[in-house]
């Protein structure tokens, strides 16, 4: 039987960053995840480095937190995090008292937050709404990329030993005489069941844990809340956004790249695999969203999506906006099971304070004394001026940062190399994200990497302005040829997997230009290559 | 001011017909566009859909069969005129970039897969550095369709590689400057005539000209694919068309956007033009709007439920709730309610209200913005173009 001391459960922030810190303290870590990395909240959201700001009032120990995890992850996450700044701007229908106190939340909890003129903010952000802005104010925001921060985590622990099994399912959990022996997991694409053997168990689920929890028998107060959020195809802010109000639906725009995401909604689902998203939901976040953009509707939306945060409810505890985004640690040996920990809540910004939180009791346990170097190493070495020099022979300096960000310093290499060996490498697979074929063909390698979908995230293929007009086809093609899974080589069905996951965000936003690009998809996939139609008519 | 017989605003593949056709009727004809038309998108290939137990709405109700019959038999005209022999049957089958077969009605020669019928071994050949084109792929799955031949992969190498990407575009452009290296590439692969090679469309961007030349010097028959944009075949279609405006006289603007119509109770007496300078009009006595869909901007939408005629605000028809806007699988068998999105019209197509009430006498919607049915979902865009087109030339 396969053994390790820890297994973690969920391939989300939380658990990436618990794999992370066992690693770095010299404990022998499996994380399993069912799906792909990053699969529920740690990538379906808007992307913010909180200050902290938008809890300075309701809630300061997460304000707190915040800001001092934001500094932190602008030192360690250099090539995750967009250091944009925020500005909070509060409108002529939001009430004034709140600004005062939340002046005091920021200055109580430890957050610089400026005063600006509304000339300032105006120059900073032109597209505010002249007319209804009446105050704003600049903090520390970020922008942050999820699944760019899980590989790197990922890397990270590779490099100490950490170990990683994707699409591997827990089942159950072999537990004698209250104590614990191991976990049952499944391949997700084999089928096949086997148990790992260890000593303690995390689950770091997220909105799961309570279905992982009623495996081991036990409770879990878990409440998936489903956030909806946009993206659209333009930078329409240069800092993150945020309304001066008691904190809602739609009031934050965060910067990527070239794209802006508006979220988000708050709403109790019973199923945190639900990230359906509806033409009502985006209705009312543009809605909401043109208060402090007036002109929002003329930008081209990309598309919408959703995920659901796994908000901790204590017994009698309040749902939805009211509960806490603190997170909460419960060792199940108080329900009488040895060697399993639940860890649930929180945010993205503060995964390392709860990895590092959760490493410690678990290292007591295990009489373990290395303390936490999470918050002093960088995720990942920079890729060097050298290296980016030889790159930029083969494409533009912005693909250039790009892939050096995205791919980290030993696949960066390894890419250059295929540009220089081979010419017919150099070629744009996607031409809007910049990912050349060598870029696809390190990563189809990548032992994460079993379906397109896990291609395209890790890459960006089919995340761009053209949604994978252009590069379905393409992916299709190659993942045929280099794909490791059986399944790869039915090319006409991963090309249409491919867009009808592109259809499932854009669906909800079929309008404006938006409605051009599906009338090209269809017309060069339906009229020109036919994937609907084939042998049938 | 000079006032034409007939203005065209719209230079897609019903735009181009409509202009071809009254300029073949001695008309004096004016094209106004604005973009580049979907020609270059398209395959090349003129799909008509289905003719038979079409709804009273459906746009061939109001057009009338004959007029297709007359508008394909004029399409072949054209292109003959420009050595790009197009064939015409009821179901021609074509074989895609990714290696099904779709099946037209009006196809350019060098794309009749009908010529692979007999054929015993067929090899499918990429070009070293041409991106969109993948033989290994195509191959696999063409096979489905071909259990009884052999297929045969092969790269050849026409040093294509730049600085840059090579796109099926680029690589026409420079096989027609010299074809020779490609043929004998070719010769290589000692092809019989009882094989068939299958290539990217890259024989050139005028004509048949390029593929001619190979043609003659290699046994096995050569078909081309389709392929993803820009694509060469819908350029020479676009080309074919151009070569023949040229030559009867239509004035053609480019980079023209016309804003709004001058109108005089049900009569369109012209359109204005946006002018970096000031507005300018045109007149004529007759206006045949061909400005497309979603996709030309001939319909926008900028809040749900609310789609435009952007030009003279037309009524425009359309699934109203989210539920009927779209499916929840972007290809499945049943049509997209929003690719139904359009203006209705009479049978002399001008367009009408929600009451049926005319409301312009001499203004023809033809194309991709006549409503009703989707289009691309019954294939019937390419038919549905030509046909319109036709019809609203010659009323």
């Amino acid at each position: 039987m396969e053994k390790t001391t820890v297994v973690v459960i969920g391939g989300g922030a939380t658990g990436l960053g618990i794999l992370r810190d066992l690693s770095m303290r010299g404990v022998k870590a499996l994380l399993v995840e069912k799906n792909d990395l990053v699969n529920g909240a740690s990538s379906r959201y808007h992307g913010l480095l909180h200050s902290g700001g938008r809890y300075a009032v309701k809630d300061q120990e997460a304000a707190k937190e915040c800001i001092i995890e934001n500094q932190i992850m602008r030192k360690i996450g250099k090539s995750c995090v967009e250091p944009c700044g925020g500005m909070f701007t509060r409108l002529d229908i939001d009430d004034p008292a709140y600004e005062e106190l939340w002046v005091k939340g920021c200055a109580d909890s430890g957050i610089e937050a400026t005063p600006i003129t509304l000339d300032e903010a105006f120059r900073l952000e032109p597209r505010l709404s002249r007319k209804h802005v009446k105050s704003a104010y600049l903090v520390p925001d970020a922008a942050v990329d999820g699944f760019r921060m899980a590989w790197q985590l990922i890397d990270s622990s590779k490099r100490y030993g950490g170990q990683l099994k994707t699409y591997t399912e827990v089942i159950g959990f072999d537990t004698v005489n209250g104590e614990l022996r191991g976990v049952k997991v499944r391949n997700q694409f084999t089928g096949e069941e086997y148990e790992i053997g260890c000593d303690i168990a995390v689950n770091a689920a997220g909105g799961w844990a309570g279905f992982v929890g009623k495996l081991a028998g036990v409770e879990i107060g878990v409440q998936p809340d489903k956030g909806t959020l946009i993206a659209f195809n333009q930078r329409i802010v240069n800092h993150v956004v945020n309304r001066l109000h008691k904190s809602s639906d739609g009031d934050i725009f965060v910067p990527h790249g070239s794209i802006t995401i508006l979220g988000t909604s708050s709403m109790s689902v019973p199923d945190p695999e639900d990230t359906s998203t509806s033409r009502a939901e985006v209705e009312s976040l543009i809605k909401i969203g043109e208060q402090t953009f007036e002109d929002l509707r003329d930008f081209r939306i990309l598309r919408t999506f959703a995920g659901s945060r796994p908000l901790y409810i204590p017994p009698g505890g309040a749902v939805g906006r009211s509960a806490s985004r603190g997170f909460a640690i419960v060792d199940h040996e108080q329900d009488g099971l040895k060697g399993l920990f639940t860890i649930v809540g929180g945010k993205f910004t503060t995964y390392r304070l709860m990895a590092e939180k959760m490493c410690d009791q678990i290292c007591a346990k295990l009489g373990n004394n290395t303390p936490c170097r999470t918050a002093d190493e960088p995720l990942v070495e920079e890729v060097s001026q050298a290296d980016k020099d030889r790159a930029r022979k083969f494409f533009p300096s912005y693909g250039t940062n790009l892939a050096a960000t995205r791919l980290g310093v030993d696949r960066f290499k390894k890419v250059v190399e295929r540009l220089e060996a081979d010419p017919e490498s150099r070629e744009l697979v996607c031409e809007c994200e910049n990912v050349t074929r060598a870029e696809v063909e390190e990563i189809c390698k990548d032992d994460t990497s079993f379906i397109v979908n896990d291609v395209r995230r890790r890459t960006r293929i089919g995340m761009g302005t053209c949604q994978g007009n252009f590069c379905a086809l393409r992916a299709a093609a190659l993942f045929a040829e280099l794909g490791t899974e059986p399944s790869a080589k039915d090319s006409l069905a991963r090309m249409k997997e491919f867009l009808q996951g592109r259809w499932k965000g854009i669906r909800p936003v079929l309008l404006g230009r938006t409605l051009r690009e599906t009338e090209m998809t269809r017309s060069i996939y339906e009229l020109s290559m036919n994937v609907t139609g084939g042998d049938a008519r | 001011m000079k006032i034409s017989d007939v203005i065209v605003v719209g230079g897609g593949l019903a735009g181009l017909m409509a202009a071809a056709v009254a300029a073949s009727r001695k008309q004096s004809v004016t094209v106004l566009t604005y973009g580049s038309g979907s020609l270059p998108l398209a395959s090349g290939t003129i799909d008509f859909g289905s003719l038979k137990n079409l709804p009273a709405h459906h746009p061939y109700k109001k057009i009338g069969v004959s007029n297709l019959n007359a508008a394909a038999k004029f399409l072949v005209d054209i292109t003959a005129q420009a050595n790009l022999p197009y064939v015409v049957g009821e179901k021609i089958p074509v074989v895609t970039a990714v290696g099904t077969l779709k099946y037209s009605a009006l196809v350019p020669e060098s794309m009749d897969a009908s010529q692979l019928a007999g054929k015993k071994k067929i090899f499918v050949v990429e070009l070293a550095g041409l991106k969109d084109f993948y033989a290994p792929m195509l191959a696999d799955n063409l096979k489905k369709f071909f259990p009884d031949k052999t297929f045969e992969t092969a790269k050849i190498d026409l040093h294509l590689l730049g600085g840059r990407d090579i796109t099926c575009m680029d690589a026409a452009q420079l096989i027609a400057d010299n074809e020779q290296p490609l043929a004998n590439e070719l010769k290589t692969l000692n092809a019989t005539a009882d094989d068939a090679i299958i290539l990217p469309p890259i024989f050139g961007v005028m004509g048949n000209f390029s593929r001619s030349t190979v043609q003659t010097q290699i046994k096995a028959q050569i078909i081309e694919t389709t392929c993803l944009p820009p694509s060469p075949p819908g350029i020479r279609l676009q080309r074919a068309f151009m070569k023949f405006l040229q030559s009867s006289g239509v004035k053609f603007f480019e980079n023209t956007k016309v804003v709004r119509g001058v109108v005089e109770g049900r009569k369109v007496t012209g359109v204005v033009v946006e002018n970096v300078v000031r507005e300018k009009i045109f007149r004529a006595k007759k206006i045949i709007l061909a400005t497309g869909g979603f996709y030309s901007s001939g319909i926008t939408m900028r809040d749900f439920d609310n789609p435009r005629e952007p030009i003279f605000d037309l009524p425009v028809f359309f699934p109203t709730g989210a539920e009927n806007w779209s499916n929840a699988q972007l290809f499945s068998d049943k049509p997209q309610g929003f690719a139904t999105t359009g203006i209705f019209t009479n049978e002399r197509l001008n367009p009408i209200d929600a009451d049926g009430n005319v409301l312009f006498d001499n203004l023809h919607v033809v194309g991709n913005n006549l409503g009703g049915v989707d289009k691309i979902f019954e294939r019937s865009a390419g038919g549905i173009a030509i046909a319109s087109a036709y019809k609203g030339a010659t009323l």
